[in-house]
């Protein structure tokens, strides 16, 4: 029995727009101990996804399907249970520890509610504990800065603080919602190292929610590439970069920009997301697709192809393989070269 | 903390100052005077009243007279039109009604408001949001000049239970307090809903989620302190108004507060009477003014003065 099992989950939400559907029936696996990265772009449903997990959907937002904790099912459970979950099953960092933190509340306090609630500890023994995990996610003075306020830390400070406090229950579980996005890039890697050995420490399973593959690649040991709340590849992490089976996940990898190739075109996947009030019929990727076909008007199931491997895609394997060697043969996107145009006026590339 | 404290109290000094000048101006510049009266007085005995009240005296020394007597005894004159009485003993004799009816109907309205605006905002769109938010609307387009009649028609005339005016044991403070908060109690609501349902949207609310705590806990603890922040700077000119009475209150329940006194001596001329009622209202507008600045700077953590 995996610690996570979710089944045909989709999440909706009630708009003035009428209905979007932010995530249309995913199946998915995590094993204890293990690392996930769940990888789209904006709106691909990645975090919705995780909040559904966790019972923390929007009011308007309905989630339907399964999703079994440790066995039990906990989607759409009755909140008692659901708080019996949180924090000390499963446990979360969001994305922007600004705001994520209560402002108006020490950090020792929003800390030692935690343990106060979930352990049963007084006050005093709570403080000293979150100290000590305030210690282990590596802040400085630990013991006078845990009673300041959140705005007297940094953002890199404030995401420690709350990792911190996500991992006080030790949780089986961490889900990471872009933990780092909100960060500078090189507190970006520290906050990302920090995970990693805590995650080993622990021995926690952990979702890493990124819209940033590099993160992924040094983080996660299987990858899930989700776009408009679909499924689209699901493989380790080595494959997915050397041999990406789908287009979309060849698209994401060619738009990541290179040092090492000065005065290349940056490359962009043609079009935009889809708009998930109205999505298009069939693969949610077709309308961007190079490869697309009249078959995609229908979704192609997500089927293993190889140990470990899945991809949704019409396209025969060995089709999209052969586009990523080279870049594919996609329309080319209106993209700037930099070191011939002159400032103020990009020219479009011509095909 | 401290300092800010000390400086604004310093920056009340000349406020209240300018405010004495200001309205001292606008009061003479009003037609009439104390002593107009439906058959002229003769000129000799208007002199006379003038004389011994000061009103002959050039503007700016009647100015600095009654500002020496405020600043030297703490007097603010005799009642130009009840000469028996000064204004200090006009005062009072009403504040004390105004404060007890004003302040019981301040506190109903925020216990009763804040409570109606949590419910509806954390049942959105339930009967209950229906209910609140029907009775918010209900009570605010209810004016007390409206309410207080209908109230005295009720449970005076109709069912006989309270008394219909006067000023005595608590039973008395029954009519002026509900007619007096139930607008205050509306508005309160309103913006504790609104504030509320703002705060529940928030990031760090869903972060107290995740975190397994019980909804209650939630609310208590991490949503109503934030929420409260504009309920406050509501409340601090709300609680000023409240307490310094309502001229339709002391009307209708004969209640004796100074709102009476206030309307009567702007319609007599009475001077004193007047300046002395406005530097009240002026002096309490500016100290809740401060409670409210210093009650943020407790709640936010961020605000450092």
């Amino acid at each position: 029995m995996a610690l996570l099992e979710i089944r045909d989950l989709t999440v909706r939400f009630a708009t003035t727009d009428g209905e979007v559907s932010a995530v249309n029936g995913i199946d998915l696996d995590v094993e204890r101990g293990q690392t996930l990265g769940i990888v789209g772009e904006s709106g691909s449903g990645k975090s919705q996804l995780a909040f559904s997990i966790m019972g923390l959907l929007a009011r308007n937002g309905r989630a339907s399907g399964s999703v079994r904790f440790d066995g039990a099912e906990i989607l759409n459970a009755p909140p008692k249970v659901l708080n019996r979950i949180r924090a000390r099953g499963i446990a979360m960092v969001f994305q922007d520890p600004m705001t994520s933190l209560n402002p108006y509340m020490r950090v020792s306090d929003q800390m030692a509610e935690v343990l106060m609630l979930h352990k049963g500890l007084g006050k005093r023994e709570a403080v000293t504990e979150a100290t000590r995990m305030l210690d282990a996610v590596k802040i400085p003075d630990a013991r006078g800065r845990i009673r300041l306020y959140p705005h007297e830390f940094s953002g890199g400070m404030r995401q420690r603080v709350m990792i911190a406090m996500a991992l006080l229950c030790r949780p089986d579980l961490l889900i990471a919602d872009e933990p780092t996005t909100a960060l500078d890039v090189t507190v970006q890697a520290q906050i990302m190292e920090l995970l990693a050995d805590l995650r080993r420490e622990f021995g926690m399973a952990m979702i890493l929610i990124t819209h940033d593959l590099g993160v992924v690649a040094g983080a996660c040991e299987r990858v899930m590439v989700m776009y408009g709340g679909r499924v689209m590849e699901r493989a380790p992490v080595g494959p997915i970069f050397a041999d990406p089976a789908h287009p979309y996940t060849q698209g994401l990898l060619a738009a990541i920009p290179r040092v090492d190739q000065k005065g290349e075109r940056l490359t962009a996947i043609p079009g935009s997301p889809p708009n998930m009030t109205n999505p298009p019929p069939g693969c949610p990727f077709a309308p961007r697709c190079a490869y697309a076909m009249p078959v995609c008007e229908t979704m192609p199931p997500l089927d293993p192809f190889a140990p470990g491997r899945e991809r949704a895609c019409h396209a025969g394997l060995a089709t999209v393989r052969a586009g990523h060697a080279p870049q594919p043969d996609l329309p080319e996107p209106a993209a700037a070269d930099l070191d011939e145009a002159p400032a103020g006026l990009l020219h479009e590339a011509k095909p | 903390m401290f300092g800010f404290i000390l400086r604004r109290l310093a920056v009340a000094i000349p406020t209240l100052l300018l405010l004495i000048v200001v309205s001292f101006l606008l009061m003479h510049a009003a037609p009439g005077g104390p002593f107009t009266q439906e058959r002229a007085l003769p000129p000799q005995v208007l002199a006379n009243l003038n004389a011994k009240y000061g009103l002959d005296e050039p503007l700016w020394r009647q100015i600095v007279n009654y500002v020496w007597g405020i600043v030297a005894h703490f007097d603010f004159g005799p009642s130009f039109v009840y000469p028996d009485r000064s204004v200090n003993q006009i005062i009072a004799a009403g504040f004390p009604v105004t404060l007890t009816y004003g302040g019981i109907a301040f506190v109903a309205a925020v216990a009763v408001g804040v409570a109606l605006g949590v419910a509806a905002a954390i049942r959105q769109n339930s009967w209950m949001d229906y209910l609140a938010v029907g009775i918010s609307i209900g009570a605010q387009v209810l004016p007390n000049f409206v309410m207080a009649p209908i109230l005295v028609l009720v449970f005076t005339l109709w069912l006989g239970w309270l008394p219909g005016g006067g000023w005595g044991g608590p039973i008395y403070w029954i009519m002026p307090v509900v007619a007096l908060s139930t607008s205050f109690m509306a508005s309160i609501a309103r913006i504790t809903r609104s504030s509320m349902l703002e705060v529940l949207g928030s990031n760090h609310i869903r972060t107290a989620r995740a975190k397994g705590l019980p909804e209650r806990a939630v609310i208590l603890r991490h949503a109503l302190k934030p929420a409260m922040l504009p309920v406050i700077s509501y409340l601090g000119p709300a609680f000023v108004t409240m307490i310094t009475g309502s001229v339709v209150i002391d009307m209708y329940f004969s209640t004796g507060g100074i709102g009476r006194s206030f309307v009567d001596s702007a319609l007599n001329r009475d001077y004193a009477v007047m300046m002395g009622i406005t530097i009240l209202v002026g002096a309490l507008t500016i100290l809740f003014s401060l409670v409210v600045d210093v009650l943020y700077a407790w709640i936010d953590p961020k605000i450092r003065y």
